[in-house]
């Protein structure tokens, strides 16, 4: 994940930045972790690592998300 | 498709690998082979919704690299995300009422790895006018069960990915009330409205809410619906479970459920699904008799995965790449 991306996506856990993607399986993953870093704002290291195990494991599906987060 | 029993048997004979739901009298009279199914006789089909005893419906697994077949309980439902293929896609089915169900739905979504795994399917259930069993088959072995899950695991080409998705008419109003619950449960009696304690039978009551609009969560823009089943004098019972630690609001109101669900429909652009199921409640409420949806089409069921559990809820999965 480059920085711009991992910028973006803390903001979005955090719940700073919108991002609602027309993958299911993405939203369920992002709204777990926001409740985690809410319940454990240290935790925000491992979310990171395991959202991008999530995109890493759908390469063809995360294409199209990542370039929307980009882009915001 | 939707097919006799007669074309049902030459492609299981052919050795086809099939998804098939149907009413249990016609999947008791299937052959051993690379099937799996689930009882119900409320069926969509490409010309329309209806109840059938005499057809049955088909999915042909012809996308599948390998498949494998297995049934769990209530113990172990959960290996289905060990004993899953790297890169696949599972179809599990379990039979309304059961431990397996209930297990299922109250703690898959803590289960780490879930969303690992593309996981969809449904609760199969019976024709509501009698008094039948939801029955889950593994055509492998020949068995049916009433208390077991069964799940069909099937491995995509590297090249290709499964992506799950659903059709849900319901959203919330950021404005209503927000309200909480203290577990993960089937059937509560108290929850909190805005932070104050209240009786959840109550408080409908007392509101004149209309249950057939279930509780909707924002998932970050995912709505997941919990069904209402029953408002007793004390207590409420879900179809699916509620969470600790989620916000519910009840779902704005669809004045002409049935416009509004087509309406989702063509909004909604999936060209081929490979699998799809649709709530009773959606057929239910939404008069889908008769009533075409097209490119879905599938088992009416009680109700349907998409890795957890959900409710009046339409469920399909394509594959891409």
């Amino acid at each position: 994940m480059d920085a711009v991306v991992q910028e973006k996506m803390i903001r979005i856990l955090k719940g700073e930045l919108k991002y609602t993607s027309s993958n299911l399986a993405f939203n369920m993953m992002i709204a777990k972790l926001q409740k985690r870093l809410k319940s454990d704002p240290a935790c925000i290291e491992a979310c990171i690592g395991e959202l991008e195990g999530f995109l890493a494991k759908y390469p063809i599906v995360a294409k199209v998300d990542l370039a929307n987060i980009v882009a915001l | 498709m939707l097919i006799t029993l007669d074309d049902t048997v030459k492609l299981i004979e052919e050795g086809k690998t099939l998804h098939i739901a149907a009413d249990e009298t016609l999947l008791e009279k299937l052959p051993k082979g690379k099937w799996i199914g689930g009882t119900t006789p409320y069926i969509m089909s490409d010309d329309g919704g209806l109840l059938t005893k005499d057809r049955l419906f088909v999915n042909e697994i012809d996308f599948a690299e390998d498949t494998n077949v297995k049934t769990y309980g209530k113990y172990n439902i959960f290996q289905v995300v060990e004993e899953c293929y790297e890169n696949g896609l599972t179809i599990l089915i379990m039979p309304y009422g059961s431990r397996v169900a209930a297990k299922y739905a109250k703690e898959a979504p803590e289960v780490e790895e879930l969303l690992m795994h593309p996981t969809v399917g449904w609760i199969s259930g019976f024709d509501l006018s009698g008094d039948g069993e939801a029955k889950v088959y593994d055509g492998t072995s020949g068995e049916s069960y009433s208390d077991r899950a069964v799940a069909m695991y099937i491995k995509l080409p590297e090249n290709k990915t499964a992506m799950i998705n659903m059709i849900n008419i319901f959203t919330d109003d950021k404005t209503d009330p927000v309200i909480r619950f203290y577990n993960n449960e089937l059937s509560v009696s108290k929850c909190t409205v805005n932070g104050q304690e209240v009786n959840f039978a109550r408080y409908i009551e007392k509101k004149g809410i209309d249950t057939k609009m279930p509780l909707v969560a924002d998932y970050n823009g995912s709505y997941i619906n919990t069904s209402i089943k029953g408002v007793g004098d004390d207590t409420v019972s879900f179809y699916a479970p509620v969470f600790r630690n989620v916000d519910y609001r009840f779902a704005v109101k669809v004045d002409d459920y049935a416009k509004e669900f087509e309406k989702k429909i063509n909004e909604t652009g999936a060209v081929n699904p490979v699998f799809s199921c649709n709530c009773i409640l959606n057929y239910q409420y939404g008069n889908l008799y008769g009533h075409k949806i097209p490119p879905y089409t599938g088992p009416v069921t009680f109700g349907e995965v998409a890795y957890q559990l959900l409710n009046q809820t339409l469920v399909y999965c394509e594959i891409l790449g």
